[in-house]
Formats: C-alpha cells, sequence, structure tokens
C-alpha cells in the first residue's frame, strides 16, 4: 500500500467485510462477498498493487468519518440503507478511488473458485485445454467473395 | 566505472517486432550483431495462462500499462496531457509478447494521402515496394489468413490457412452480408496448424498475454532462435540511457546499465533503434550532445512530434443466444473494412477498420473493459448473468493523422529506476478523430443489432488503448520536415536508423505491427546492400 505504514486494523476488516456483502451481496447459492471470507483477499491484493491499496485505504479511511458511521458506533454497526447511503455518497464523491475498490471487490470475489462454478466458468488456468472450435470453412466466404474490388488504386 | 564491450557491426536497440527483424536479417548476410535489451526473457510457464490467477495478472503483473505494472524493467510514463495511455511490454520479444497479433496490411492509398486526400503528408515509398517485406516478415513470424479479399490488393499466399472464426465470428460475418458490408477472415499471426516446430493455437482466449505454446508470433520464439543460431549477442537486463556520438555526429555505440546498475558502453559501427514510437524518441532526446543539443539527429526538430495513436472506440453488443463469447483467439476473427477509404460525403477524411473482438473472463465481465462495469449492489448478480460471455465487441481503429502538438517529451522530475528520465506523452484526439470515431460507432450499432444484438454499447473514447505507438521520427525525403529518410537511416548521421513505428508518415487504419516488420526487414535489406561499410 502507498503509505507503508497504513496498516489494516481489525475494525478496518469487519468495515471492509461488511463493504463487500454490499457491493457483491448474497446470491441464490452463495453468500455475499465479505461473508464469504474474501476480505483478507482483497487486504493481499491492496498490499501488492499500489493503486487498489491506496483505493481501500481512501475508501475505509472515508467511511470511518463518514458521520452517521461514528454517530452508531462505526459503520458495521449501521442499518443496510444506510451503509448503502453511505457508499452511495462515496461513489458519487470519490469516483476515481470508488471505483478501484469497487474493481478490487470483483477481482477477488470472481477469481474465487466457488463462483467459478456458480456462473458456469471453467476455472483454472487456460492452458494447456483451450476449446475446441471447428476449423475455418472457406464456403462462408460466398456472398463477400463476390464483391468487385473496392481498394482505392492509387 | 564503465565497461566497455568489444566492438561489433550494428547494434540494435530494442528486441521486439523490428529489432529481432533486422538482427535475423543482419546475422544472415554475415554481419556482426548485439542486441540491447531491458528486459528478460520469459519462460512459458511464467505466462499468465498457465496459471489460475491469470485474470488478476492481467490487472497486475501483466498488465499491459506499464504504469500499472511497474516492473524493474518498466519505465514510468507521464500521461497527465493525454486522453490515452501508451501500453507496451519489455522483455526479448518487447510488445509481440503482449499484443493480440492481428496482423492486417496497409492498403496502398495509405501511403499517398496527401495526394489523395490532401491530407498530412505521403510516404517517400509505395505498396508495391514494400509488399516483398510483408511476405517476408508474414513468412518469418507465420501468418494465418486467406486470399480473395475485396477491401485490399491480390498478394502471395500466406502460411496457413485462418484461424477458426467461431460461432461467434460467423454471426458477424452474417450480419455483415445481410447488409452487404466487407467482412474478410482476420489476418493473424497466429498458428491456425503446426508451422516451423510451433504448435497450432488451441483457441484457450487469451491471446494478449503471452502464449506458452508457442503458438502466436512473438519474436522471443518466431525469430529470436534463428538470429541467436546466427549468432546474434542478445544481451538481456540492458537499459539504453544514451546513443554516443563523434564530433562529426555520428554514432559510436550506446551506454546502458546492466542489471547491477553498471555503465557499460558498446561500440559499434551502426546503431539501429528499434524501442517504440515512445521508447526511442525518449532515448534519442536523452542523446542530446554537442553534436545535437535538441536531441539526437534532431536537426528538423521533429524528433517526438507528430505522434500517433491509434484512438479506439469500441462498441459492444449483448447476445442472448446460447454462443460461448469468450472462446477463440481474443481479437482474431473477422474485420470489416466497409468504411476504410475517404467517403468525401462526410464530414471527415479517411477511415476506420472494425476490429471483431471476443469476451473475456468473469473478472474482465465485472470490471466491464468489454461492457461497461457491472452494477454493485443488488442487481449485480443478474446483470452479471445477463453480461457473462454474451458479448462480441466492434473495435474501431480510426487513421489519427499526425499532429506536431500530439509529442513525446522528456520529463523534467519523472525518471525510471536507473535515473533516466521518463517520457511524458502530450496528446489531444483531433475532430477529424473524433467525427470519424462517431461515424464509426453509429454503424457499429447497425451492424451489432443485425446480428441480433439485444443491447449495444459504445465507449467513445478507450483510455487503456495506446497500444500503437507511431511518428515520432518520421520518415520523408526531405531532411527539414522529416528526421530519417526512406530508408530508415538518419538524415543526420548516416550509421544511424530508425526501425520502429516512429518513422511512420500515417498510420492508416490498421495494426502497425506487420508494416513496422516490412520496414524494418526494408531497412536490413537496404544496409546489407548499400552499406558494406559496417561489415566487417
Amino acid at each position: 500500500m502507498p503509505e507503508s505504514e497504513w496498516t489494516m486494523t481489525e475494525a478496518d476488516r469487519l468495515v471492509l467485510s461488511a463493504v463487500m456483502d454490499l457491493i457483491v451481496p448474497s446470491s441464490d447459492a452463495l453468500p455475499g462477498a465479505g461473508e464469504m471470507g474474501l476480505a483478507e483477499k482483497a487486504e493481499e491484493l491492496a498490499g501488492q498493487i499500489d493503486l487498489y491499496g491506496e483505493a481501500l485505504r481512501r475508501i475505509l479511511d472515508a467511511l470511518s468519518l463518514e458521520p452517521s458511521a461514528r454517530a452508531e458506533g462505526g459503520f458495521a454497526a449501521l442499518e443496510e440503507d444506510q451503509r448503502i447511503a453511505a457508499l452511495k455518497a462515496l461513489e458519487s464523491n470519490m469516483v476515481k478511488h470508488f471505483d478501484k475498490f469497487v474493481d478490487l471487490v470483483y477481482i477477488v470475489y470472481y477469481s474465487d473458485e466457488r463462483v467459478h462454478e456458480k456462473v458456469g466458468w471453467r476455472t483454472g488456468p487456460l492452458q494447456p485445454r483451450g476449446w475446441e472450435l471447428p476449423p475455418f470453412d472457406p464456403t462462408i466466404l460466398e456472398t463477400v467473395s463476390k464483391r468487385e474490388p473496392f481498394w482505392r488504386r492509387v | 566505472m564503465s565497461i566497455t564491450h568489444p566492438p561489433t557491426d550494428i547494434l540494435i536497440l530494442g528486441s521486439g517486432a523490428s529489432g529481432a527483424a533486422v538482427a535475423w536479417r543482419l546475422s544472415n548476410s554475415g554481419f556482426n550483431v548485439v542486441c540491447l535489451e531491458q528486459g528478460r526473457w520469459i519462460k512459458p510457464a511464467e505466462y499468465p495462462n498457465e496459471h489460475e490467477d491469470w485474470e488478476i495478472q492481467a490487472r497486475t503483473n501483466w498488465a499491459f500499462d506499464p504504469n500499472v505494472r511497474g516492473l524493474a524493467e518498466d519505465y514510468p510514463i507521464n500521461v497527465d496531457d493525454s486522453p490515452i495511455d501508451p501500453l507496451m511490454f519489455n522483455a526479448v520479444g518487447g510488445s509481440t509478447i503482449h499484443w493480440t497479433a492481428h496482423t492486417p496490411r496497409f492498403h496502398p492509398s495509405d501511403f499517398r494521402v496527401k495526394t489523395l486526400d490532401g491530407v498530412a503528408d505521403d510516404w517517400p515509398l509505395t505498396y508495391d515496394e514494400l509488399e516483398p517485406f510483408y511476405d517476408a516478415y508474414d513468412e518469418l513470424m507465420g501468418c494465418s489468413g486467406i486470399n480473395g479479399d475485396p477491401a485490399n490488393p491480390p498478394r502471395k499466399e500466406r502460411p496457413m490457412p485462418p484461424l477458426p472464426i467461431g460461432p461467434d465470428g460467423e454471426r458477424m460475418a452474417r450480419a455483415f452480408d445481410r447488409l452487404g458490408w466487407h467482412w474478410w477472415p482476420s489476418d493473424s499471426y497466429i498458428n491456425s496448424v503446426p508451422y516451423k516446430g510451433r504448435l497450432a493455437c488451441n483457441n484457450c482466449g487469451n491471446t494478449g498475454l503471452g502464449c506458452s505454446r508457442g503458438a502466436k508470433g512473438q519474436t522471443d520464439v518466431a525469430i529470436w532462435p534463428e538470429a541467436i543460431k546466427n549468432g546474434v549477442e542478445l544481451r538481456t537486463d540492458s537499459r539504453v540511457f544514451r546513443v554516443e556520438t563523434d564530433q562529426n555526429g555520428k554514432a559510436t555505440g550506446a551506454s546502458y546499465y546492466d542489471a547491477d546498475g553498471n555503465e557499460n558502453f558498446q561500440p559499434a559501427k551502426a546503431v539501429v533503434l528499434a524501442m517504440n514510437g515512445v521508447g526511442t524518441p525518449r532515448i534519442m532526446l536523452n542523446s542530446a550532445s554537442e553534436s545535437y543539443p535538441d536531441g539526437l539527429c534532431n536537426s528538423s526538430g521533429l524528433l517526438g512530434k507528430n505522434l500517433m495513436f491509434h484512438p479506439y472506440a469500441m462498441v459492444s453488443g449483448l447476445f442472448d443466444d446460447d454462443i460461448k463469447t469468450s472462446q477463440g483467439a481474443l481479437a482474431n476473427m473477422i474485420l470489416c473494412q466497409e468504411f476504410y477509404e475517404t467517403n468525401f460525403s462526410k464530414d471527415f477524411v479517411r477511415g476506420y477498420t472494425y476490429q471483431v473482438a471476443r469476451s473475456s473472463g468473469p473478472i474482465s465481465t465485472a470490471c466491464g473493459y468489454m461492457f461497461g462495469r457491472v452494477p454493485w449492489g443488488a442487481d449485480h448478480h443478474a446483470e452479471f448473468r445477463r453480461r457473462f460471455d454474451n458479448v462480441t465487441v466492434l473495435g474501431v481503429i480510426g487513421e489519427d493523422l499526425p499532429e506536431e502538438h500530439n509529442r513525446v517529451e522528456l520529463d523534467p522530475k519523472l525518471t525510471d529506476s536507473n535515473g533516466i528520465p521518463a517520457p511524458k506523452v502530450f496528446y489531444q484526439l483531433s475532430s477529424n478523430s473524433r467525427r470519424q470515431l462517431d461515424d464509426a460507432i453509429a454503424n457499429a450499432e447497425t451492424a451489432l443489432r443485425e446480428a441480433g444484438a439485444v443491447h449495444v454499447l459504445g465507449t467513445a473514447l478507450l483510455k487503456a488503448a495506446g497500444w500503437h505507438l507511431m511518428g515520432t521520427a518520421r520518415m520523408g525525403d526531405d531532411p527539414a520536415s522529416s528526421v530519417v529518410d526512406r530508408w530508415g537511416q538518419a538524415h543526420d548521421a548516416d550509421n544511424i536508423f530508425v526501425v520502429d513505428g516512429s518513422v511512420f508518415v500515417t498510420c492508416a487504419a490498421v495494426n502497425p505491427t506487420p508494416t513496422i516488420g516490412a520496414l524494418a526487414l526494408r531497412t536490413a535489406d537496404y544496409i546489407d546492400r548499400e552499406r558494406s561499410d559496417l561489415k566487417s
């Protein structure tokens, strides 16, 4: 993370997990991204890549200063509609960092095998399996091949 | 203390699309060649496609953007004054490691834009002059494709048949047919069948992350093995910071830092710059000297100027059938050049190509490279399901025209890890390009709707799309209006050559690499024929 002294506290982790559940909520088959235990992975990735680290730090800082959260004893103590309102305010006021933060949550969520199974994605490396596709069939050129050459002579 | 190496005939700076071609060609003819590359060899097992977290790597240590990647071998680029970010890769193979290997050629008209359309400048050479070198580069890298395209001149048979266009490509092809528009299977430097000891592509999907099968035409596998067999010394982890010159302005070699940070000097009879349209002007500007106070071979004042990208718009169609849109080479299905040439009834000159491309994995879908970001919150899952594996993209490659205010300079503060000044890019999208892209977006929607798309989304200008870096050391016959001559030889010094996209006079509306490779082979051919004084 860009400010090397900054490390997440247990309270930060609780907030991060709660926020992740709002970004990617539970679906029929799976709990939300936070409840799936992905906050740790998000923290790890943020520690490796500055732009995600900075986004995470700024979003958590902003949430800790959010007035309703302070009044209620922290973001995690807010009602769900209050939490969503707080996030929407950040989305409007901190566009760049919020965007990166959402990317961070999506990256860790959609790299999880459980999620791959849910969405029907073949998990694992792309190689060496690849995909079978029928070889090129030149009969599909029948129509376009009949066209007269139209490149511009010079 | 500086380490001085034994002299060589030809010193090439950069091992990518052009540097490798020159090394191969000149070493075939008995020149002694040394190539300096700031990156390293990448082992096949390192490529992200061999790893479960390939989509994460595509956004981190394997990102196209060196500012995101931030590896030791990268240099930062100041993009504060550019709406488009330059993209590149630094390794043996250069950006051919990363590219999607879509390889159309310039049209004959692209070399005559001043004569035909009254804009920019004509090239000092013709398509016909370049054609044999296009053929040679196709052979070297391995081109898959098929003859008969009515939008392009007839040409020599490609070494391999086209890649499969897949059901998604067929869907778009039939839509173009119904509209009476042109389309043709993409030319690709990707093996559709085994080629010269390299495997055929197995359609894994993400061709933009390096190919561990060796099926993609990357110079590390397609050219370097033979060049090294010929005796070329390819020196990695070697970061050039200055081309050295004597009192007459001729090159004497280049200075560079090795992996340990030691300063080295490699003497040579001639220096060939092949570091791309940003990297080459950067080092030439950093090579200012008494002979060249404004940068190496910059008597024209045009070094670094006339930077062209291809400004990209992207138009994505969302389909609701069962065709999977992520299976097959990412950007190599078909292209459409219905709107390639100037149409004088329009409000812009020159034209554009549609490069029909596929979608990618779940992270790419969620983060929205192809179709905007999936919204967070209650609607997230339903919207993700609608988009995932259901998007076909018409990438718009419009012809950018050269403008001097679009340029590369040295940043006064930013440096790489060796303290070498970083480039700063200044770029403004021209009103001609804007109108061109707007026209393309409207027509793309027509095509995607015809193909059955239920929803179409246009991205007016992609920021992370500076794949093509061109024009910053342009060629020409007049030393007052160009940096190098028709052979890529600097007007100011007859032993300094530029062979990358920097030499482009105009950029056409197609991916540039076959043209870069052909020009590089042509320069090497010239050196071999005309410059025996450079051979020991």
